[in-house]
């Protein structure tokens, strides 16, 4: 699908409010309130999950939304070597940058 | 999430109370706002890739003002998401600002509703992390200075953002090597987010479960479904270890596992 400019704005525009909303309710009515507990805690696991259904998507499935394993077989091996930098430098900068460049020379010159 | 974007790290905490206020403030933003910099480059040049003008990417970064949301509309539009998926997942993503807003809410007490409004609306990671710091260290911070370095780190990202979309006109970009870059920083961010084995094992179902839902929904909308699920999932185990009084957020085993080759203690 190809989108117009129009398109862009509105999903610029509808960014905006579901952007805005988790910022705004919980400043606006917690400036007198607790939070609750249960909902803290939920939210803990919402980015871990969100990245690793991202990550999947992106190693293991299709254009054609099939599973597969060798599909992207060179971003699967710089994966490895994104998990191993990022653990042991806790820098993104170096993470992202070795993973790009060996998920670029992986695909031009082995696989 | 308080320090994906970049370390920083506040080299004045006691102000020269000479300096008029922008200018401290500004100092004190300074060290995000240049680490906002090579980020928000990377974020308009992906932004142009997913067929954002100069003048959508310029008001993308001014609303919604978020590395990680606009990283994902970017990865979502060059997969070809329908735009209600994209707007979906995005408030999924951004739903953890609630944390950030409420645990900010009692320094905002008395403040009126448009102060809080502005407030919000420029309100991210890592100004957040900046001003939590300055609020609960320093007694002569005010709601007025948040909201003024706010809009200092809002002013750097949306400029290296323009900048960007600018850059991305300029040279050609190969896309499925740009989006490997998403990837990594999606798994710097797991990484990041992995604090005990609770959360390996939740991001494991979340794994699985996304595949599930991928294939038979033949649509991005499998992501919604996966996150909402597993991420339940890991609320409700984590909540019944804790009754069951077994701690689970204690330091990683593994990362000891790693940093001590000798062996790890006994912990519980």
């Amino acid at each position: 699908m190809e989108w117009n400019g129009m398109q862009y704005f509105l999903l610029v525009i509808l960014c905006f409010f579901v952007a805005l909303l988790p910022r705004f309710i919980p400043l606006y009515i917690f400036r007198a309130r607790k939070i609750p507990k249960w909902f803290n805690e939920w939210m803990e696991f919402v980015p871990i999950c969100l990245f690793t259904s991202l990550v999947v998507k992106d190693l293991f499935i299709t254009k054609t939304y099939d599973f597969t394993l060798q599909g992207h077989f060179p971003e699967l091996i710089s994966s490895i070597v994104v998990i191993a930098i990022a653990f042991w430098t806790r820098s993104m900068a170096l993470s992202v940058i070795i993973g790009l460049g060996l998920a670029f020379l992986l695909s031009m010159f082995v696989f | 999430m308080k320090s994906l974007f970049g370390g920083f790290q506040l080299t004045k905490m006691v102000a020269d109370p000479k300096i008029p206020a922008w200018r401290r403030n500004f100092q004190i933003s300074f060290p995000l706002d240049i680490s906002y910099i090579p980020i928000g480059l990377a974020s308009g040049i992906l932004l142009h890739a997913a067929g954002f003008n100069f003048f959508n990417t310029l008001l993308l970064s001014i609303l919604v003002f978020s590395g990680g949301a606009q990283f994902l509309i970017a990865s979502m539009l060059t997969i070809n998401s329908p735009l209600l998926t994209i707007v979906l997942m995005l408030f999924f993503l951004e739903l953890r600002y609630a944390l950030l807003g409420s645990s900010l809410s009692k320094y905002l007490h008395g403040q009126s509703t448009l102060f809080t409004f502005l407030f919000a609306v420029s309100m991210n990671d890592e100004n957040y992390a900046v001003n939590y710091l300055k609020f609960s260290t320093d007694k002569k911070f005010t709601p007025r200075y948040a909201l003024q370095i706010e809009h200092w780190s809002l002013f750097f990202w949306a400029m290296s953002n323009v900048v960007g979309s600018l850059l991305g006109t300029a040279i050609h970009i190969d896309l499925t090597v740009v989006h490997f870059a998403l990837t990594a920083l999606f798994l710097f961010m797991i990484v990041m987010q992995v604090k005990n084995f609770l959360k390996i094992f939740i991001a494991l179902l979340a794994a699985g479960l996304a595949i599930f839902f991928l294939v038979i929904t033949k649509s991005t909308l499998g992501l919604v479904c996966s996150t909402l699920l597993a991420s339940f999932v890991g609320f409700l185990i984590d909540n019944y270890l804790r009754r069951r009084r077994i701690k689970t957020h204690h330091k990683s085993r593994l990362i000891k596992m790693f940093k001590n080759p000798a062996g790890t203690p006994k912990e519980d």
